[in-house]
């Protein structure tokens, strides 16, 4: 039957492509003619051997696409595949909240036990209360009637068991399924009962090294099972000790609804501890640090890093997957690593560790303790000291100056305003925030010139911010580091701050001087800082002159001569002012013949500027509190607060911000610093729309 | 095997074998058409895969009163399923006839095949096969 086209497509996927591949192999030859007739037998048959293809066709697609990893679509051949890589999903971490409890009237014991599991009730988050409970067993010695349990760490979760009967008839594999879709699998514990009747029990660990475990090791392994529950198998005698029939598996472990509770930190005990009920839970820190189950675009991003990083911290990549994958329920926005010797000045020995906390700022000193010592330290370099540094926010505040055509959108002025702002805000959102960003005003200008077609053009000008929390209780220097040149400030315009701080009077400290500011003394340019020789010459007989030529005016110097005719050094004897840039000129003294070939640089002081704080008296003075109160370097970017010691600071968070104005439109974060737009100031973006006058 | 002569050529729908060559039987022409537009009527809309539209809803009118007016209905099914997937019939006249005495109806259809100058007359009996 077959005639000259005998090339068959066989790459088309759908019905009709294939139905028509079959009619031209038929066009070949002449028996068959009615294959273009809908009412045909030969149609008929075609229609059926076309599903029957595309029925194939599609499935051994299907079948490929889960084979995959990076293709695969359904968690179950996802988990599958991620096992290939010694890789098991993260369950649900419960989110973590930190109370004292204090249990008062306490009369006829010396000592009290807080249970494990003992519930506490959250205050309602979105209409929701959530319970929390402790995971472990704490005991605490009655003081004066009260007993105090401090730092306590309760988790949002429900507290469920389960256990099964050992039959290695029905399960020869010894697969345990844990029946909860939101286990928190940190809080797992899994207990083994000799028989019903004997009730000894030993308690099994997870494994996590197979080099540790013998044919005798208690441990437990695992992983996610079919349907996305997690399930627990044993050993067989050779890797872990096996399981006896008539054994009793008990498995005790929290449910948690994940992140929803977050923010909770006020709570209620909902149980008598130890039979006494005067109970008062006060927060410490609130509900943070849980998450919800990985998904799927996680695990096929990680899992292949985990196994590259083959349970060792060596390189960078290894330190940020180990991080990120962490046990204990920190979940990150951005996380960045390098070594010390990149630090300036190098600290050799030293990997460090910056990261930022989903939807938070810093973690606390103890979580961070924990990131350490828990997941770095088991698997860094014995040599290689691991120290976790903050990261160091530089705000950036934005003023956008925009110029529409009214007649060409239907938005006011306002809705203009608040779609640009809001544009901006979630462009910063998705492209700021996070360790090695860059921010560019000509990025936000095309943004502006996108969000609506009314827009005709738009300028963008950004100021720098640091916000701090001075230290109230003593004097402390403050290096602000911006990460970006500064620019000089003119009268007015310089580095500022916000909101006005009270500080004590030095002479009588009773006095509370308030709405005090610190700015950048305004000064046009500096004077001459220090002359340094380049060649001291030879030959002069008696001590030349030293002009100083530049387009400031003032500055004088003169020579200091050596015994042998060299010139020693050049001494400043008056700065002058205005100078951007300078030369010396060293003239010889008009009876000296021989002397020549002195050359001298100047140093500015321009590289450097000042701050100082001041006040405005009761008669509406302008007083200067600290002419001297900080330096500020123009070309590294840093200002520096000396012994800035404020009583108070005038708003809710004691929080102080300096802004300055960065020399640049660009910045770039690297290390520990992170470029962001507060969510939280509402002065953060200002949008400016003038209507095109026609 | 290749026969030039024939305009249309289909496999016979009753796959029999031919005695000599061992071949499955096939139909040609009129024979073909004929069996074309058979099988047109005889198929239920939704039947053929991907096609939803092919064929004719004959059958359920089949369970319809048996009256002239079902029968109308039934000629007119019969003439645009042949208009929309026979080209190769230019239908003349359709004809349906009642007979409730054997429950069924009688269709006589007169066409002439493309290309062809001799009419071609088929009779077929509707029946309810359940």
């Amino acid at each position: 039957m077959a005639g000259s086209n005998t090339n068959i497509q066989i790459t088309d996927l759908d019905f009709d492509s294939i139905k028509t591949n079959f009619i031209n192999y038929l066009k070949s030859q002449d028996v068959l003619k009615d294959y273009n007739y809908d009412g045909s037998a030969l149609s008929v048959l075609l229609d059926v051997l076309a599903y029957n293809t595309q029925y194939n066709a599609y499935y051994l697609n299907m079948v490929a696409n889960e084979m995959f990893l990076d293709s695969a679509l359904q968690r179950d051949s996802v988990i599958s595949l991620a096992k290939l890589l010694n890789y098991t999903p993260k369950s649900a971490t419960a989110p973590e909240a930190i109370v004292n409890v204090v249990v008062n009237q306490v009369t006829n014991d010396a000592s009290l036990t807080l249970p494990k599991y003992t519930t506490f009730l959250s205050e309602a988050i979105d209409g929701v209360n959530y319970t929390f409970v402790n995971d472990e067993t704490v005991v605490v010695d009655v003081v004066n009637n009260t007993a105090t349990f401090n730092n306590l760490k309760i988790k949002q979760g429900t507290p469920a068991g389960m256990s099964y009967v050992v039959d290695s008839t029905q399960n020869p594999k010894y697969t345990f399924k844990i029946p909860e879709i939101n286990v928190d699998t940190n809080t797992l514990s899994v207990t083994v009962q000799e028989t019903s009747t004997n009730t000894s029990f030993q308690v099994y660990n997870k494994a996590t090294s197979f080099l540790s475990v013998d044919g005798d090791s208690l441990v437990y392994f695992l992983q996610e099972g079919p349907g996305g529950y997690y399930e627990i198998n044993f050993g067989n005698n050779v890797l872990g000790k096996k399981l006896s029939d008539g054994n009793i598996v008990r498995l005790s472990y929290l449910t948690t609804l994940g992140t929803s509770s977050y923010g909770a930190n006020s709570f209620v005990s909902m149980n008598n501890i130890g039979g006494y009920s005067n109970i008062v839970v006060s927060p410490v820190s609130a509900s943070s640090t849980g998450s919800a189950k990985e998904s799927l675009s996680s695990i096929k991003f990680q899992a292949p890093k985990s196994y590259a990083a083959q349970g060792r911290a060596v390189t960078k990549e290894d330190y940020i997957t180990a991080i990120q994958q962490n046990n204990l329920g920190f979940t990150f926005d951005s996380v960045n690593v390098w070594g010390g010797q990149e630090n300036d000045p190098p600290i050799y020995g030293q990997v460090f560790i910056s990261a930022k906390p989903n939807g938070g700022y810093t973690f606390t000193a103890t979580q961070k303790q924990r990131l350490v010592d828990s997941v770095i330290k088991p698997l860094s370099v014995m040599t290689v000291q691991p120290t976790f540094v903050d990261p160091d926010y530089t705000y950036i505040q934005i003023t956008a100056n925009v110029v529409y055509d009214p007649k060409r959108t239907n938005l006011t002025a306002g809705d203009l305003k608040s779609l640009i702002k809001s544009t901006l805000m979630s462009y910063s959102a998705k492209t700021l925030n996070t360790f090695n960003s860059t921010f560019s005003t000509t990025d936000y200008s095309e943004v502006i010139k996108n969000t609506d077609p009314s827009i005709i053009t738009n300028e963008i000008n950004i100021q720098v911010q640091k916000k701090i929390f001075p230290i109230l209780t003593g004097a402390t220097t403050y290096k602000l580091h911006y990460g970006v040149g500064l620019k000089r400030g003119l009268f007015l315009s310089g580095i500022n701050s916000s909101p006005s701080i009270k500080v004590r009077d030095p002479v009588t400290p009773s006095v509370i001087i308030d709405s005090l500011f610190v700015e950048e003394v305004p000064q046009a340019t500096g004077g001459v800082s220090s002359i340094s020789m380049i060649n001291p010459g030879f030959g002069y007989q008696s001590t030349p002159t030293v002009k100083i030529l530049g387009d400031g005016t003032g500055a004088t110097a003169e020579a200091v001569l050596s015994i042998n005719g060299t010139i020693r050094q050049i001494n400043v004897t008056n700065k002058g002012s205005n100078y951007t840039s300078a030369i010396v000129e060293i003239v010889p003294a008009s009876n000296d013949t021989t002397g020549q070939l002195a050359s001298a640089i100047v140093t500015l002081e321009g590289r450097y500027g000042t701050l100082r704080t001041y006040y405005n008296n009761t008669q509406n003075i302008k007083k200067i509190f600290n002419a001297t109160a900080g330096t500020v370097d123009y070309n590294m970017g840093v200002v520096t607060l000396d012994s800035f010691n404020p009583f108070d600071v005038n708003n809710q968070l004691g929080q102080l911000t300096i802004t300055a104005n960065p020399a640049t439109t660009m910045l770039s974060s690297s290390y520990n610093r992170i470029i962001t737009v507060d969510p939280f100031d509402p002065t953060s973006i200002i949008v400016n729309v003038t209507a095109r006058q026609t | 095997m290749a026969n030039l002569t024939k305009l249309y050529s289909d496999i016979d729908f009753t796959f029999t074998r031919k005695p000599v060559t061992n071949d499955v039987a096939l139909s040609y022409d009129s024979q073909a058409v004929i069996r074309s537009v058979r099988n047109l009527l005889q198929t239920r809309h939704y039947e053929r895969p991907f096609n939803p539209d092919l064929g004719s809803n004959m059958d359920a009118m089949l369970f319809e009163p048996i009256s002239m007016l079902t029968a109308s209905s039934i000629e007119s099914e019969i003439s645009n399923t042949i208009k929309n997937y026979e080209p190769r019939v230019i239908l003349q006249k359709v004809e349906v006839i009642p007979t409730p005495e054997q429950n069924a109806y009688e269709a006589t259809l007169s066409f002439f095949l493309e290309n062809s100058s001799s009419p071609t007359s088929i009779t077929l009996l509707l029946e309810r096969n359940r």
